[in-house]
C-alpha cells in the first residue's frame, strides 16, 4: 500500500513537470510568433494566446505545490490578459485612427494646415472619432 | 482505495494530455496559416477548448473542493472572454489593414437590403 502511494506520487511529478515542460517551450513559440508576426493583430494574438498558456502552467504549479490560493492567481491573470488585449487594440485604433487624420491633413494642402491648428485647438472632435473608431 | 487514485491519476492525465494536444494544434495552425484572420481560428480553438481539458483535468485530480470550483470559474470566464478579444483582434485587422482587396472581401450591410442588393445584381 505504501509503496503504491510511493509511485502514484512519483507518476504525478512525471506528468506535470512534463506537462510543465512542453508548456513553456509552447509559451517560447508564441514568443517567435509574437516577433515575427507582420502585423500589429498577429502581436496581440501571440500574447493572448501566451496568457492562456501561463495561466494553465499556474494552475498546474498549484496543484504540484499543494497550494489551493495559487488559483486565485491564475484568475487575476486570465482577466489581466483579456484587459491587455482590450486596451492594446483599443489604443492601436487610436493611433491609427489618429496618423491618417494626420496624413490627411498634410495632403490636402496649405491652407488645411490652419484646420489641422485648430483640430489641435479642439480635443473634444478627436475624441470622438477615437471613441467611434 | 488505492486502484481508485490511480483511476482518478488516469482519468486527470488523459484530459490533461489531450489538452496538451489541442495547444500542439493551435501551434501548428498559428505557425501555418498566412493571415491574420485564419490564426484567429487555431488561437481561439485553444483559448476555450486547450485550457477547458487541462483545467477539467485539474479538477478531476483535485477532487471536489472549493479550488476545483475557482478553476470552473477561470474556464466559465474565459468562455466569455475569448469570442470578445477575438472579435476585437478581427475588428483591429480590417480597420487597419490598407489593402484589403488582397485578403479578404467586406460585404457592406446596404448591399444586403433587398432594394440596393437587387438593383445591383440586375
Amino acid at each position: 500500500m505504501g509503496k503504491g502511494m510511493e509511485s502514484l506520487d512519483k507518476a504525478y511529478g512525471i506528468l506535470l513537470i512534463g506537462i510543465l515542460i512542453v508548456l513553456a517551450v509552447f509559451v517560447v513559440l508564441c514568443l517567435i510568433r509574437a516577433v515575427i508576426g507582420p502585423r500589429i493583430a498577429d502581436r496581440i494574438l501571440a500574447a493572448n494566446m501566451m496568457g492562456t498558456m501561463v495561466s494553465v502552467m499556474i494552475a498546474i504549479l498549484a496543484f504540484l505545490l499543494g497550494e489551493g490560493y495559487l488559483v486565485d492567481i491564475c484568475m487575476i491573470y486570465a482577466m489581466i490578459s483579456f484587459l491587455a488585449v482590450i486596451v492594446l487594440t483599443k489604443v492601436y485604433m487610436g493611433v491609427y485612427a489618429e496618423k491618417k487624420q494626420r496624413d490627411e491633413t498634410l495632403t490636402d494642402g496649405q491652407d488645411v494646415s490652419e484646420n489641422s491648428r485648430l483640430g489641435q485647438e479642439s480635443p473634444g472632435e478627436e475624441e470622438l472619432q477615437y471613441d467611434r473608431v | 482505495m488505492t486502484v481508485f487514485e490511480w483511476v482518478r491519476f488516469l482519468a486527470g492525465a488523459a484530459l490533461l494530455l489531450s489538452g496538451l494536444a489541442i495547444f500542439l494544434i493551435e501551434m501548428i495552425g498559428v505557425f501555418r496559416f498566412k493571415y491574420v484572420l485564419n490564426r484567429m481560428h487555431a488561437a481561439a480553438m485553444g483559448d476555450t477548448l486547450g485550457i477547458g481539458l487541462c483545467f477539467l483535468g485539474l479538477i478531476v485530480m483535485w477532487g471536489f473542493c472549493f479550488t476545483s470550483l475557482k478553476l470552473f470559474l477561470v474556464i466559465a470566464f474565459l468562455w466569455f472572454s475569448s469570442p470578445v478579444s477575438s472579435h476585437l483582434i478581427a475588428r483591429l485587422e480590417v480597420t487597419t489593414n490598407e489593402d484589403q482587396k488582397k485578403h479578404f472581401d467586406i460585404e457592406a450591410l446596404d448591399e444586403k437590403l433587398p432594394e440596393s442588393g437587387g438593383k445591383e445584381e440586375l
